[in-house]
């Protein structure tokens, strides 16, 4: 039993506007710090490198 | 009693979803919402489908995946855990449902994966007792698994948990067989909050639809409503169904209450049954007994994209 052409078509346009919606939150998210000027990722490795610096005294 | 309730949803990724279930079922067993169709062969099925996958499978895949991934991704251990909280749960929400979605349609629409999912709709009741009902190739297959393992690797286990909370609850409730979603669609003043509502999750009246034996009811929607957590998916992509009703009758009409081994581990274990989608040699898909219909795609739907005529339309009898 193969798949009705049809249904293959819309499978292929849909998973096409899915893949938007799975980048959507993150572009979101990326613009959000942007415009506020935070940087989560900064203050993560700066915690890091003091833990780093800490461990070796 | 609150304070139960309480350590029930602070512990619902251990301990907490399976009591939450029992009360659930045990409240559905006493109300009869099972109407004698929990038979011997159902009953063995329902109960391993419920405990395999939470003893075997799911312990194997995070023991496993947590052991591979740093070995595939070395760099990558808690690189994302300056990810806010709320953004982790709003970016692994949309993830891992939408990839749901995918997983459960993909299975409906592409005839050689139908036979994985069957059992989970061979169900002739909705309710507790089912809700967990699947063929181990397709739990084994489960992209949520996955995920999940993938997601605390990297740093974002918090949001991952948090979401698959959520989620349960409102999966749980959508089987159910308690119409716990009636009251929004008869009364008047809570109209607009039941058009929000089933119109973003999941909710018994079109989940059920989606496990209904016949779409000859105008209610049923059986090649649609795929949703499990978010239903705007069905809305988005134009296979969504709302009603505002319940379907009279559930599961397949090729159903031959096969035999359970059958159903959780087809094609290692085929059924005798002749004629059967899971026998040897048996069909992919079984000729419907009866003329669908199609709601959604037909082609004479007036207007400009018919997967919207669900949004905007309001069923006949709230109108």
């Amino acid at each position: 039993m193969k798949m009705e052409p049809k249904i293959a078509q819309r499978i292929v346009k849909n998973v096409l506007l899915s893949l938007f919606i799975y980048a959507l939150p993150i572009v979101l998210m990326l613009l959000t710090f942007y415009f506020s000027g935070e940087r989560p990722w900064k203050k993560q490795n700066n915690s890091n490198t003091e833990k780093q610096i800490s461990d070796k005294k | 009693m609150i304070k139960f309730f309480e350590s029930v949803f602070e512990n619902l990724s251990t301990w907490g979803l399976p009591v939450f279930m029992l009360i659930l079922g045990v409240i559905e067993f006493s109300l009869g919402l099972y109407k004698k169709h929990w038979s011997k062969n159902e009953r063995i099925l329902d109960i391993v489908c419920y405990t395999v996958p939470k003893i075997v499978v799911r312990p194997l895949v995070a023991y496993f995946g947590l052991k591979f991934l740093p070995l595939a991704l070395p760099g990558f251990k808690a690189a994302f855990d300056w990810v806010p909280f709320w953004w982790g749960f709003f970016i692994i929400a949309i993830a891992d449902d939408l990839t749901q979605y995918w997983y459960h349609r993909l299975h409906h629409e592409v005839p050689f994966l139908w036979r994985f999912h069957r059992t989970h709709h061979s169900a002739p009741y909705m309710g507790m007792a089912m809700a967990s009902r699947q063929n181990i190739i397709y739990t084994i297959f489960f992209s949520q698994t996955y995920l999940t393992t993938a997601l605390v690797y990297i740093g974002l286990g918090y949001p991952a948990l948090f979401v698959k909370g959520i989620k349960s609850i409102i999966t749980t409730l959508a089987h159910s067989s308690i119409p716990w979603d009636k009251p929004f669609y008869e009364k008047k003043w809570l109209h607009p909050m039941a058009w929000v509502l089933e119109r973003t999750i999941s909710t018994p009246a079109t989940h059920h639809a989606h496990h209904a034996d016949s779409n000859d009811d105008g209610v049923g929607h059986y090649k649609g409503n795929f949703g499990n957590m978010f239903f705007i998916w069905d809305i988005i992509f134009g296979t969504g169904l709302i009603t505002r009703k319940y379907p009279s009758g559930y599961g397949v009409k090729s159903y031959q209450q096969e035999e359970w081994y059958a159903q959780f581990m087809w094609p290692i274990f085929k059924s005798k049954k002749e004629g059967s989608e899971l026998a040897h040699n048996g069909p992919m898909v079984a000729e419907d007994p009866v003329q669908e219909k199609h709601f959604l795609h037909d082609e004479d739907l007036p207007s400009f994209n018919p997967a919207w005529k669900s949004v905007f339309t309001i069923p006949k009898s709230q109108a």
